[in-house]
């Protein structure tokens, strides 16, 4: 019985090409010597292809060394808070998280109340003007999207949505106010940070305030609408200051 | 670079998130450009980001961090082939039979690489990573690297031997060893 370490690694330099014309030749005739061989030949070959096929992926799999490029982190947080949801909250004591609660319940009853006693004192002709810009610099990740233009048109429907997709050019349209004392809004869907900003502006006073997306984009601009009315109905922005 | 803290990632927490995402797109960068680059060199960046974000979809049914790689290099290996079938069925449909987006050399020589649908392609997704992870498990150094310099690299023993400081003579058990763990993880059973 031939050295079975001999015949192998004679197999394994000719599947590789690696053989030597006396080596190939030894190998030859040892499979014609032992028939049993030539099989075990056979089953080696296999393995090689399914080496040379497994191989890459499970090399790839330990690959190291290329950096993620910065503008997909923005994406993958956003799918990471889309699908995941925001952690913040459920972080939070059980004692603050009651308190926000009641905080919550008080607010909804009190606004209740002021809804209906005081509606027809609040309600003015007419509100302020609303601009609304959609920012996304790198695009959505493919494959679950709804449609956030439409959502922000829906809920500012005399609005036109502006969409920008480079910084430079959105920080010249925010900071492009009208004349006059009529207080303008400026709202912007930050799609890569996953927030909202809300820029206010009435005669000198500005005020600013960001929301993010905690649970959807129309929860979050239903709350945006709010803030903008409670301005609106409540305070100048210079009180508010 | 350590691994993630699993709990941190499937409750959503952005620092944990940060790091895996640094953590894992070396591997599935690797594996998009392992099957895209010969063909839609242009599509290997985006496909990594993409198999990163479906990771986020399946993160709550995986148990321990450990899967988090092969899930990774799974999910990225059968986006990039199905964008490669969907690509060239295309150009199949439309009668073209230039190779996909690889540019041609010259007048004289056509460079056009043949996309073939390997064995690994029809397991499913699950299934591969558990090979993969199997695979990880199983080929503990340098066994997994001596395998892929004769396989992949076309070394010969003893320029092995010298790479990775042990002896000829060893070289060829290792190897031996090595398409026994395959067979025993990747290879079809036989008997049936």
């Amino acid at each position: 019985m031939m050295n079975d370490e001999h015949f192998f690694d004679l197999a394994m330099k000719a599947i590789a090409r690696q053989t030597t014309d006396a080596e190939r030749m030894e190998l030859d005739a040892l499979m014609a010597r032992e028939p049993a061989l030539r099989a075990e030949f056979a089953r080696l070959q296999k393995d090689a292809r399914l080496a040379k096929d497994a191989l890459p992926l499970v090399d790839a799999t330990k690959a190291a060394g290329d950096k993620l490029p910065a503008y997909a982190r923005g994406r993958l947080q956003t799918k990471v808070r889309q699908t995941l949801g925001h952690p913040a909250a459920k972080q939070k004591p059980d004692q603050s998280l009651a308190w926000g609660w009641r905080w919550i319940l008080g607010l909804a009853a009190a606004t209740a109340v002021i809804v209906l006693v005081a509606l027809p004192t609040f309600r003015t002709p007419s509100g302020p003007v609303v601009q609304v810009a959609m920012l996304d610099t790198v695009g959505a990740v493919r494959g679950a999207e709804p449609n956030e233009t439409e959502t922000l048109k829906q809920q500012w429907k005399n609005s036109t949505v502006q969409s920008f997709d480079q910084t430079g050019s959105l920080e010249n349209w925010e900071t492009n106010w009208p004349t006059g004392d009529k207080m303008t809004v400026k709202v912007i869907y930050d799609r890569a940070a996953g927030e909202v900003r809300v820029l206010l502006h009435q005669g000198d006073e500005s005020q600013q305030k960001t929301f993010a997306i905690e649970q959807d984009l129309a929860t979050t601009l239903q709350q945006v609408n709010n803030f903008i009315h409670a301005q609106w109905n409540g305070k100048t922005l210079k009180d508010e200051q | 670079m350590n691994p993630p803290d699993l709990h941190a990632l499937q409750r959503g927490d952005e620092a944990a998130w940060d790091a895996a995402f640094g953590w894992l797109w070396p591997t599935v960068f690797a594996v998009a450009q392992l099957k895209l680059q010969p063909f839609l060199p242009d599509e290997v960046e985006d496909m990594a980001i993409e198999a990163l974000g479906q990771l986020v979809d399946k993160v709550r049914s995986v148990k321990s961090v450990e899967e988090l790689k092969p899930l990774a290099a799974s999910i990225a290996h059968h986006r990039a082939v199905s964008l490669l079938r969907e690509r060239f069925a295309q150009k199949r449909d439309a009668g073209k039979t230039e190779s996909l987006d690889v540019p041609v050399d010259d007048g004289e020589t056509k460079y056009e690489p043949v996309w073939e649908d390997s064995p690994l392609d029809s397991l499913a997704e699950k299934e591969l990573a558990a090979r993969l992870q199997t695979s990880l498990a199983e080929l503990k150094p340098p066994q997994g690297e001596i395998l892929s310099d004769f396989f992949l690299y076309g070394l010969r023993y003893e320029e092995i031997a010298k790479k990775r400081g042990v002896a000829v003579g060893s070289v060829g058990v290792y190897l031996k060893r090595g398409l026994e763990a395959m067979r025993k993880i990747w290879g079809q059973d036989e008997n049936n």
